[in-house]
């Protein structure tokens, strides 16, 4: 039956993406020389929530926020971006697809960061969400002082792309 | 010692932690002895299911007593092609306590993944690249256990 298969499309992609994502910022994590321990930890909602968000048509963008605590307002000091474009295939024909390239390129751009720095992963959502146990609302940090780079699409599955940039100090 | 194999569903027909959670359904029943370890390990397995280093090299279980059950994962196309034919184990070894496992890992990831695991005795990972060179149970009193001949099953 086409609609039971349309759904399957679009369950599948959603999972597909949103763990492909979640392994994706904890390669940056790693590559940027920062501890994995915290994502490892709370793996299991930060991928529940990422994945009910995609299906649901939610989530605007998954934030990696990379910080100093030892400033006065632990201020940014780098940021990745996966942005989330539901009609990146608008005649998407199920295929599912990771580039790694894509993320190896950002981490290798952005360089790695002093290992005392901290991080939190941000889920940018529309309004009316579903509640997700484990997420709070927050906001994010200022990103004045800093330029955006957009690398490109990472991953992709059904209809769904996400997009990945990251910000480096402006003159850097 | 017989072995036992079964492949689980996993992305995108499952996410990772859903996954790990077929998989502990797999080898033990709700409230069995056993099975607080295997939910313990969650975050981490998941982690490795998302590498997919589950779908290079097989999870291993070695119970108390019975045959060694090895666990892997299938992704993308063949996930949705091996959820319909998932078949329970007719014995799950990790009811009891005292079961030990084995888990691939690659090895960009393993000295992060073995101290993670230092807090989970008896559960232990091991380059996705090496064979399966388990540490058999010590030697204890005989059990009454049974296994599955396979190769003998094979034979003409």
């Amino acid at each position: 039956m086409s609609t039971a298969v349309y759904v399957n499309t679009a369950t599948y992609a959603a999972t597909h993406v949103a763990t492909n994502m979640l392994g994706s910022i904890r390669s940056i994590v790693k590559g940027s020389g920062l501890d994995p321990g915290r994502i490892r930890e709370s793996w299991d909602i930060l991928e529940n929530g990422i994945a009910t968000w995609l299906a649901s048509r939610h989530l605007k963008a998954v934030t990696l926020e990379v910080y100093d605590p030892r400033t006065s307002a632990d201020d940014l000091v780098g940021r990745f971006d996966f942005t989330i474009d539901y009609g990146y295939y608008p005649d998407g024909d199920g295929d599912l697809w990771l580039d790694p390239d894509t993320v190896a390129y950002a981490i290798r751009k952005n360089g790695a960061f002093p290992a005392r720095c901290e991080y939190r992963i941000v889920a940018d959502t529309a309004p009316g969400r579903p509640d997700v146990r484990g997420w709070a609302t927050t906001t994010y940090r200022s990103t004045a002082g800093f330029t955006r780079h957009v690398v490109g699409t990472a991953i992709g599955g059904g209809s769904l792309g996400a997009g990945l940039a990251y910000y480096s100090r402006s003159g850097t | 010692m017989s072995v036992v194999s079964r492949t689980v569903a996993a992305i995108p027909v499952r996410t990772s932690v859903a996954t790990w959670q077929a998989i502990t359904d797999l080898l033990a029943p709700a409230n069995s002895a056993g099975r607080g370890r295997l939910e313990a390990v969650t975050n981490i397995a998941a982690v490795l299911i998302t590498a997919e280093y589950t779908r290079q090299a097989p999870v291993v279980v070695i119970p108390t007593s019975g045959p060694r059950v090895r666990i892997r994962t299938a992704h993308g196309t063949d996930a949705a092609e091996t959820q319909a034919g998932e078949i329970p184990l007719a014995v799950r070894p990790c009811a009891a306590s005292g079961w030990t496992m084995s888990l691939p890992c690659g090895i960009d990831d393993i000295e992060e993944i073995r101290a993670a695991l230092d807090r989970h005795p008896g559960i232990e990972v091991r380059d996705v690249t090496d064979g399966v060179t388990v540490d058999e149970p010590a030697e204890g009193p005989a059990t009454e256990g049974w296994s599955i001949d396979y190769e003998e099953m094979e034979r003409p």
